[in-house]
């Protein structure tokens, strides 16, 4: 059985028919995965200074001295590394006294601390199927964004406690500014609302709890998820995008429903992340540094405020290291400027050319996490998947991200 | 999903009994049914007046004719690979309990369902409850697409 | 019908698996743009501005432009309110503090209006980032 990357469900039922190296069909791989795999054979990078193709060696020479000469440089990217080497990027990162950032937006590093502070209760996706009979899907889209999320735990399959599934034991509840894929089958408990209105549907859901009329929202309707809420066992909130956005700045009111549920009944909240190692890297910042993201380790101690968020670090570096993502892809246009000003070397660690390794001064291929290189990464719940990769990578000198920030660090 | 009367409008409305049915509306039910072929009437096929009328049918007729004889029809390029369906579909969970029951693939070959290469396949659909003689209106795996990428005709 | 109409809107972005799949196996190719640089509209926002499927829009705010292909959303009624995929698209639009939590969120507002230019390439927003 082998493991997918392609986002942070790591479904590791897969089953893949290897013939000369290649992988060439594939079983129970969802097509966003389907597509990751595909990806093994396209667009693969090589290794370039200034455009040109070179020897690999000359692309970690020059990636060491671009980053000997850097005071201030930063090391962005992360969330598609493995642990091992988002631990050899932390420890890279240390001896050059980096700025540490990944590309998640800033409203998803808060929901995530509160998670892993224990102020709001989680649970691990196992105990989604084995016992969830109420799963909330609020501004998240998992049919899209994890398309195997409903059918492995928090829907449609037969758990410990839920032998009768979404027939008669589960309800899906969504709650989204779009009719999403998600929400057309959760048929009669899809509450839609306007962007940014997830706070005073918060308090309307706090008032139903408590008896009261909300001031929001269709009376009935509302009075009924009331219901609904008070008599689930076993509930499950997965926040998305759109609901972290939209309460930036108000999780609190998002702690204190969480809390209510849990005087009434149980009920646990599971992010998220996109990336197949958010989690992962959220948990090991957060063991190295004490911070889960934007962390400077110039001084001698780690510093973590406004000026240590993408946003400003991008602006202040004096050089960039891209590993474990696409940040020109996924940034807003200013910030991604500043990755891109003129006097500021870009080195891109990736294994496929990108927008960011398209702008890079140098670009170092590596092996796809998983795929070509094995190692451990932790799912969206936090339950640590390992893996040993699957094939060898296509060209035999293709180094996993682990090696080259190994290579890297030996040199400085 | 097309209609009788639809398809009705399309025949000549003649009740010539070629067919061996009494009436039009007859066949047209029967061609629904799938018991009866378009070939089946004459003078669609015979009659140059008919010639437009026969080409619009064909067309109409058309996804059926790839549709399985339990009227299952798969439209690849819509699916997700979610594997809603292959969790779903009693049969899969019946032949596999701790893996499509429990979510995960399917790894014998009894199953109705399962997802090769990012999209669902179907194979063995005489199991398929909608079939056979005690068969009935089941319809776990189109109510649980998040796509219509898997329904009936 | 005139369809010169310039409107404002607010943008929800939001994920899309097709998309995804292509942006996986390359964000250079036709496949990843063609999904990508969508907007969706609600049915009647599209027959009040006179657009056709597919019509190229120019979408511009104080953060950047642009040009993407008008669809109709089929999950109306929305006035007022587009979809597009987060995609560097997308990011075109997105202020660089959209996140830091201290304005109130309600989209990404932007004006909309018809336009005769080709959709924008990734190189175009490449070379953009770079200026």
């Amino acid at each position: 059985m082998a493991i997918c990357t392609g986002c942070s469900l790591l479904c590791e039922d897969i089953e893949a028919t290897i013939k000369d190296g290649n992988v060439t069909a594939v079983k129970n791989l969802c097509r966003k995965g389907n597509g990751h795999y595909q990806a093994l054979k396209t667009d693969r990078t090589k290794p370039m200074i200034d455009g040109k193709e070179v020897a690999l060696d000359a692309a970690v020479s020059k990636a060491v001295e671009i980053l000997k000469n850097s005071k201030n440089p930063l090391l962005c990217g992360w969330s598609n590394m493995t642990m091992e080497a988002q631990a050899a990027g932390i420890l890279l990162a240390r001896k050059l006294g980096a700025t540490i950032c990944d590309t998640s937006p800033t409203c998803q590093e808060d929901l995530m601390e509160r998670i892993m502070d224990g102020k709001i209760p989680t649970c691990t996706l196992d105990d989604v199927r084995n016992f969830a009979d109420t799963s909330v899907f609020w501004g998240s889209d998992p049919s899209n964004s994890h398309p195997r999320h409903l059918s492995r735990f928090s829907y449609y399959p037969r758990g410990e406690k839920r032998q009768k599934s979404y027939e008669e034991e589960r309800i899906c509840v969504t709650v989204d500014v779009r009719k999403s894929a998600t929400a057309t089958l959760c048929s009669n408990y899809y509450f839609r609302q306007p962007p940014g209105g997830d706070a005073e549907f918060a308090e309307a859901v706090l008032a139903v709890l408590d008896g009261k009329i909300p001031k929001v929202g269709d009376k009935k309707r509302m009075i009924e998820l009331g219901t609904l809420l008070r008599k689930t066992e076993y509930g499950v909130i997965f926040p998305g995008p759109g609901m972290l956005l939209a309460l930036q700045g108000k999780m609190d009111l998002f702690e204190k429903l969480v809390a209510k549920l849990n005087e009434i009944t149980k009920f646990k909240v599971l992010p998220m992340p996109e990336h197949c190692n958010t989690r992962g890297y959220y948990q090991l910042m957060r063991e190295q540094t004490g911070f889960i993201n934007g962390v400077s380790l110039r001084g001698d101690a780690p510093a973590h405020g406004p000026e240590q968020r993408l946003a400003a670090a991008a602006k202040s570096c004096d050089a960039v290291l891209a590993v474990g993502s696409d940040p020109l892809a996924e940034l807003p246009l200013a910030t991604a400027r500043a990755l891109t000003r003129a006097n500021v070397p870009l080195i891109a660690i990736d294994p496929h050319r990108s927008l960011t390794s398209d702008a890079a001064k140098v670009v170092i291929p590596s092996a796809m996490s998983g795929l070509e290189a094995g190692g451990t990464a932790l799912r969206m719940d936090g339950v640590k998947i390992a893996f040993e990769p699957l094939i060898k990578p296509g060209k035999p000198d293709l180094l996993s991200d682990e090696q080259i920030l190994a290579r890297i660090m030996e040199a400085i | 999903m097309v209609s009788a009367m639809e398809l009705y409008m399309l025949l000549p409305k003649t009740n010539c009994k070629k067919c061996g049915l009494p009436t039009c509306m007859a066949f047209a039910v029967g061609l629904l049914g799938r018991e009866k072929k378009v070939d089946e009437c004459l003078p669609l096929i015979e009659e140059k007046k008919y010639e437009a009328k026969l080409k619009k049918l064909r067309e109409v007729m058309a996804p059926m004719e790839n549709a399985s004889e339990t009227g299952l029809i798969i439209h690849p390029e819509k699916c997700f690979g979610c594997g809603n369906c292959v969790v779903a579909c009693p049969v899969n969970v019946a032949a596999e309990p701790t893996r499509c029951g429990a979510g995960l693939g399917p790894q014998g070959e009894k199953v109705i369902l399962r997802v090769e290469d990012g999209v669902v396949k179907c194979n063995n659909l005489k199991e398929c409850r909608r079939f056979g003689p005690n068969k009935i209106l089941c319809n776990a795996c189109t109510a649980t697409c998040p796509s219509k990428a898997i329904e009936f005709v | 019908m005139e369809s010169t109409v310039e409107s404002t809107v607010a943008i929800v972005t939001f994920r899309d698996i097709f998309q995804d799949e292509a942006g996986k196996k390359s964000k250079f190719a036709d496949e990843f743009r063609t999904l990508a640089a969508q907007l969706l509209l609600d049915k009647q926002d599209m027959a009040k501005l006179g657009w056709k499927d597919g019509q190229k829009v120019m979408v511009k705010n104080d953060v950047g432009s642009v040009v993407v292909a008008a669809r109709t959303s089929g999950d109306d009624p929305h006035p007022g309110l587009v979809w597009m995929t987060a995609s560097p698209w997308s990011n075109q639009l997105l202020a660089e503090d959209y996140c830091a939590g201290e304005k109130p969120w309600a989209g990404i507002t932007a004006t909309l209006s018809p336009t005769e230019e080709s959709v924008t390439q990734i190189s175009e927003i490449l070379q953009r980032m770079r200026a």
